[in-house]
This record gives structure tokens, C-alpha cells and sequence, in this order.
């Protein structure tokens, strides 16, 4: 685990990103000359009406995208400047995902999910991978296929794997969005512990209350960034 | 993990891959087919197509000359008009001796037969029945039997070693109707004792006849060592423009190109250069037939098997391709999570092989059964299983099954992970 720093390092850092998706329906452009830094150990929520360019940005974050215009860092590495297949070992070293709709894969068993992660990654430690499992509370579903756990089940597996490699950052993406009240406490519960454990967390939620457990607020609108606010330190329910 | 995901994988979509792998199966087994009949059963065909008649006929050069004089034919019944028994092994000799296969000389008569009942003149003729021929460290078994294979014997051919002057003779079916002989049956020709050692049904002729080993015949006629004419068998090139160009007439290089290939015309033409005061000539429907017929069927069975292959192809492509478009959310993820373009291709390719290398095996041992349930039933020889076709037949399948999965496979390395989970923010 990455252990939080004493003095605020920027891990994340967009200058002027633009990036155009071109249909025949004419050029989009879902992100306009964003600039935007996150430092180490920092929680992030991105909030934002639909279509406004969260998953954009969030692409770009993930390096499963590259801009057109700017520039981004993340981890001290320019993005522009890797090949496709360092981005690919960049992104497994570097990027942690959570989605909305936990994408494991459904003819492997939980255990067999985090392990995946490990091997694209590097290799493959089932003691390392029973252990993720274990610290997000499911060490007794290792051996079940993900259409037999629940939703918010599915989800801790996801974060497990998320996390299997240690990636100093963590994206999750609606992370409690298909989740019922008592799973988006669980889900909410972990990334609260992992941040505090350092891990850096980019958040896109829906969620006013959810995005209070960040330390900060983006709002994007139409491919910009309209607000930005630091959250009071208020008390978190716990 | 990767033995783990090919096999999770292998399990996916189970129907569509039983569809390419019969696909691939269905090619192969053609393929393997084909080629067991072509390599196994080619020369056994062609032997087979040329044992249906000979396709060279060697006679006396004098036989050729109508030597008449105020219209009564004077041409000498004696000089001239045989040809040497003992010259016959020099047309395993010859430039084209490996595509002779069969040497049958003919002497016939007429012979007064005298059974228990009857006295009779009946035509015979004198024949090599198995004659082994030596040259060399060389020998070969030939006559009469392997040029007609087609003619039914009850019984066995007579002894004819060649050597001692034999007593056994086969008798023409309609012939030995008539006379009412059996096999094993003793009768008296020439004033010799022969026993009844065959009956055989040709459907023409001959069924009236007596068919004799050829000492047998020459010591009856007085004249040892003759055959009246021969037939050769002989594999050759089907007739081009250049096998119909009169040899004499063409120019040295052209002349030594014709000489040395295999047309009928060519082998006839060396047969006489090596028996002095012959005549060979071309019996030419059938020589040309036999040739057409072969290639003909290996044509055809090449149409079938490239047909099959590219049916294979193509199934393998239509069930990569739906097979990706259904996977490309789990694509996404893999390369979300740092899997590269090749580890992807891999993990396809690597099914594919798989699917292709089980589809191939089947279809090999298919195939072998095919060809050798073809080869009894056409060409009426066995095919043994040829081990050195799996290799083949395996490294087909493969390349046929990547090569109608490339594009598909192409599209799946070309997936951008971002596009694919889009759906999902
Ligand atoms: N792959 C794409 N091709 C074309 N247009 C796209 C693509 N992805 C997103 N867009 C467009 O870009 C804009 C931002 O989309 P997105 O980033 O998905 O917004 P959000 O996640 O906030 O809903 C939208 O107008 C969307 O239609
Ligand atoms: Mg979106």
C-alpha cells in the first residue's frame, strides 16, 4: 500500500486537455481545454450532468484514452509521449478501476477475478489474491462465480481487484450507482478506509451526499469545468 | 491463467464453435481424402485406369508390309512374322522402363482338343500368366492376368515358371461349357495331357478359347521362343500438341523433349528402337482416356477439398466474428486492466489453434477412413492410413482457420478499451 505523503505531491496533471470525438454527425468536443491537478492521497468527486464529459475525462484519467489537444501527467509520466504498449503496462501499474457495472468476468470465479488483474499485470499470487479478498470481507465467496453473489458483493470483488496491484490510483466510476443503501455503505465504507490508508481516489458520482466524502468537487458542464470546491471537513458518519 | 481463460473461453459459446470446428472437420476431411487418394491411390489409379486395356501393341515389322503378288499373299508365314520371347525384358530398358507395368505377349493357334466325349479344333492361345522378368537386381511379375483385371477365374492362372514345359492350362468359360470340363478336369491337346487348372469369363472372345501357358502353346506350334505379338501397359502423359507432332520431323531439342516424355507415342517409338523389326504402336482411344479420366478425378477431388477449406474459413470467420462482437465488453476489461493488443490476439489465436488442431485430428482419421472406403469401393485397393499426411492436415487447418479468423481478430486487437466500456459513466 502507498502510505500518504507528508506534503502534497501532484500525482495528477491535466494542462488544457481537449479531446473531439468526430461522428458523422459533426466534431463533439467532450472536453474543452480541461486543466486540473489532483495530488497524492487525494479524493476527488467529478460531478456533472449526462454527456457533460465525465467518462471522457475519466478515460483520460485511466489512460484508456489519449487527449487531442494538451496535455496530461499522471505519476510523473507524460501520456502523450508513451507507446500503446506502455500505456497498457502504465495503466496496469498505475490505474486501479472500479466501475458502475463491476465488469468481472462472469465465467471466472471471484477469487479467479482478482487473479486476472495480477496476471495481466505481472503474475498471478493466490495467497495475494485470497488476502484482497479477505480485507473486502468476502474470503468465504472466493470460489463463487459473480452471477452467484449480489450486487454489492460484486462490487467488493471489483475493488479487491482493483487494488490487487497496488496502483497508486484509484478510479472508480459511479461506484455505488447500481448499489442498494446498505452495499453503497459497504462500497462507501472501503473507499473511505483506502484513502485514509493513501490511495488516490477519482470518483464520478451522481450523488451530492456521496461526493461530500470527497475532499474535493469538480463540476464539469459541457466539457468544462463550471465549479470546483474543497469539502468542509465535516465529521464523516462512521 | 491462460491455460484457464483458453479453457473458460474454449466453453463459451459452445455451438458456435462446434459449428467451426465441423467446419474445419468437414474441410479437412476432404483435404485428407484427397490427398491419402492422391499420393496413395494416384499410381494405384493410374495402374488401375491403364490395366484397362494395353495401350501399346507390339507386332512384327513384316506383319505391316502386304507383301501380295497377282493377289495371293506371299509374305513368308515364317520369317519375320514372330517376335523373340526372349527380346521382351528389353523393354524394361528403355528410357520410360519405370512406367511400364505390364508386358503381355499373345501366340495363338489352333489346337485339336480330345475330351472323354468329343474331338474338336478349338483356338488357343498362349500367354504369360505370373512371369517373373529379371534385369538387373530388378524383377517384376507380368502377363496376361495383370493386363485384363477385369477377367473373372475360377480356379488358378496355369503353372508357368517359364521353365519346364507345364500340363495345366485355363479354359475359356462359353468353350468349357461346351465341352463339358470342370476344374481339375484332365483332357488331351495335341495329343498332350493338360489338366483344367482355371475357367475364366472375359465377356468376349477369349471365352471360347483355351488360354495356355506359352511354352505350352510354342511346343505345340513347333517354334520355341516365339510370341506372335505383344501387349504393353504402360503409365503415360496425356496427348498435347506436342506428343501429336511427328517425331521426325521436329528439331533436335524439340525431338529430345518429345523423347523424353511419357507419351504413348514416345514409349512405342523407344520400344522400337530397342526391338529391331518391330512395329509398336499406340491403341490410342484408350490410352488417351486413362489419362483424361485421371486427371479428371484428381481435378475434381482438388475442386472438392479447396471448396471444403474455404467453407472451413469462412465458418471460422462468421463465428469469430460474432464471437468477439459478443465479447468485446470483456475485451475492454481485459485491456483495461493492462492486457495488450497481443496478449488479446493471443488468447484468440491460441483458441483458434486449439479448435483447429481438434477439427484437423477428426478430420484426418475421417479423411483416412473416407479414403480408404473410396479405395475399396472405386479403385478396388486399399489405402493404408499415411501418418505422414497429419502434419499436413494439421498445419492446414490451422492456417485455413487463423487466416478466416484474422479479421475478426483484427477487430478485436483494434478494440479501444475506453470505447468499449463507455456504456458504463
Ligand atoms: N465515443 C464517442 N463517440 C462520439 N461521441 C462521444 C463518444 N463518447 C462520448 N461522446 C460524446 O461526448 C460528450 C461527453 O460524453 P461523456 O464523456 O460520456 O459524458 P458523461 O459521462 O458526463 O455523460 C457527449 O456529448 C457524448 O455524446
Ligand atoms: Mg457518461
Amino acid at each position: 500500500m502507498s502510505v500518504a505523503a507528508t506534503r502534497p505531491e501532484t500525482i495528477i496533471e491535466l494542462r488544457d486537455a481537449t479531446r473531439e470525438y468526430r461522428g458523422h454527425a459533426g466534431t463533439v468536443r467532450a472536453l474543452d481545454s480541461i486543466s486540473l491537478s489532483v495530488s497524492r492521497g487525494e479524493w476527488l468527486a467529478i460531478m456533472g450532468p449526462s454527456g457533460s464529459g465525465k467518462s471522457t475525462l475519466v478515460n483520460l484519467l485511466g489512460c484508456l484514452d489519449r487527449v487531442d489537444a494538451g496535455s496530461v501527467r499522471i505519476a510523473g509520466k507524460d501520456i502523450n509521449t508513451l507507446s500503446r504498449k506502455e500505456l497498457d503496462q502504465f495503466r496496469a501499474e498505475t490505474v486501479g478501476f472500479i466501475f458502475q457495472q463491476f465488469h468481472l468476468i462472469p465465467y471466472l470465479s471471484a477469487l479467479e477475478n482478482i487473479m486476472l488483474a495480477q496476471y495481466f499485470h505481472s503474475m498471478t499470487d493466490r495467497k495475494e489474491a485470497m488476502a484482497a479478498l479477505e480485507r473486502v470481507g468476502l474470503g468465504d465467496r472466493a470460489g463463487h462465480l459473480p452471477s452467484e453473489l449480489s450486487g454489492g458483493e460484486q462490487q467488493r470483488v471489483c475493488i479487491a481487484r482493483a487494488l490487487i496491484n497496488q496502483p497508486p490510483v484509484l478510479l472508480a466510476d459511479e461506484p455505488t450507482g447500481n448499489l442498494d443503501a446498505a452495499n453503497q455503505q459497504i462500497v462507501t465504507g472501503l473507499l473511505r478506509s483506502l484513502n485514509q490508508l493513501g490511495h488516490t481516489i477519482l470518483m464520478v458520482t451522481h450523488d451530492p451526499e456521496m461526493a461530500q466524502m470527497a475532499d474535493r468537487i469538480v463540476e464539469l458542464h459541457h466539457g468544462r469545468i463550471v465549479a470546483e470546491r474543497e469539502v468542509s471537513l465535516a465529521p464523516h458518519t462512521s | 491463467m491462460f491455460p484457464r481463460l483458453i479453457m473458460e473461453s474454449f466453453l463459451r459459446q459452445r455451438r458456435r464453435k462446434l459449428l467451426a470446428a465441423l467446419a474445419i472437420l468437414l474441410g479437412t476431411t476432404a483435404v485428407t481424402a484427397m490427398l491419402a487418394i492422391g499420393t496413395s491411390v494416384g499410381d494405384k489409379m493410374n495402374r488401375e485406369l491403364a490395366a484397362y486395356g494395353a495401350n501399346i501393341v507390339v507386332y512384327p515389322a513384316a506383319d505391316t508390309l502386304d507383301v501380295q503378288e497377282d493377289g495371293i499373299n506371299i509374305r513368308p508365314a515364317t520369317a519375320g512374322s514372330y517376335l523373340k520371347e526372349a527380346d521382351l525384358v528389353k523393354i524394361k530398358n528403355i528410357f520410360w522402363r519405370n512406367n511400364i507395368t505390364d508386358i503381355s505377349p499373345e501366340l495363338p493357334l489352333t489346337v485339336t482338343v480330345r475330351t472323354a466325349n468329343a474331338t474338336q479344333q478349338v483356338p488357343a492361345t498362349g500367354y504369360w500368366f505370373h512371369r517373373t522378368l529379371r534385369s538387373g537386381d530388378e524383377s517384376w511379375t507380368m502377363g496376361a492376368p495383370a493386363l485384363h483385371p477385369w477377367w473373372k477365374l475360377h480356379g488358378s492362372w496355369p503353372s508357368d515358371t517359364g521353365n519346364a514345359i507345364p500340363n495345366e492350362i485355363a479354359v475359356g468359360s462359353d468353350l468349357a461349357r461346351q465341352l463339358h470340363l470342370h476344374l481339375g478336369d484332365p483332357l488331351e491337346v495335341q495329343n498332350q495331357s493338360v489338366r483344367v487348372a482355371g475357367i475364366v469369363s472375359t465377356g468376349d472372345a477369349t471365352d471360347r478359347t483355351l488360354l495356355v501357358p506359352l511354352a505350352l502353346a510354342q511346343a505345340w506350334m513347333g517354334r520355341p521362343g516365339v510370341v506372335r505379338r505383344v501387349y504393353v501397359s504402360a503409365l503415360t502423359k496425356p496427348e498435347d500438341a506436342l506428343a501429336r507432332k511427328d517425331p521426325n520431323k521436329l528439331s533436335p531439342k524439340m525431338h529430345d523433349r518429345w523423347y523424353c516424355s511419357p507419351y504413348a507415342n514416345s514409349i512405342a517409338y523407344q520400344i522400337e528402337e530397342t526391338l529391331p523389326h518391330t512395329r509398336a504402336e499406340q491403341i490410342r482411344r484408350i490410352a488417351q482416356g486413362e489419362s483424361t479420366v485421371l486427371s479428371r478425378i484428381s481435378g475434381l477431388m482438388l475442386l472438392v477439398a479447396l471448396a471444403a477449406l474455404l467453407a472451413a474459413a469462412l465458418a471460422v470467420a462468421a463465428s469469430m466474428t460474432t464471437a468477439i462482437v459478443e465479447r468485446r465488453q470483456e475485451i475492454g476489461l481485459m485491456r483495461a486492466l493492462g492486457a495488450t493488443r497481443n496478449t488479446i490476439a493471443g488468447l484468440f489465436f491460441t483458441e483458434i489453434t486449439l479448435l483447429a488442431l481438434g477439427g484437423g485430428l477428426l478430420g484426418y482419421l475421417l479423411g483416412s477412413l473416407l479414403a480408404g472406403r473410396i479405395g475399396e469401393q472405386v479403385f478396388g485397393s486399399s489405402i493404408a492410413f499415411n501418418p505422414m499426411l497429419l502434419p499436413a492436415t494439421l498445419l492446414l487447418a490451422v492456417v485455413v482457420s487463423l487466416a478466416g479468423s484474422a479479421p475478426s481478430v483484427w477487430q478485436a486487437m483494434k478494440m479501444e478499451p475506453a470505447t468499449i466500456l463507455r456504456e458504463d459513466a
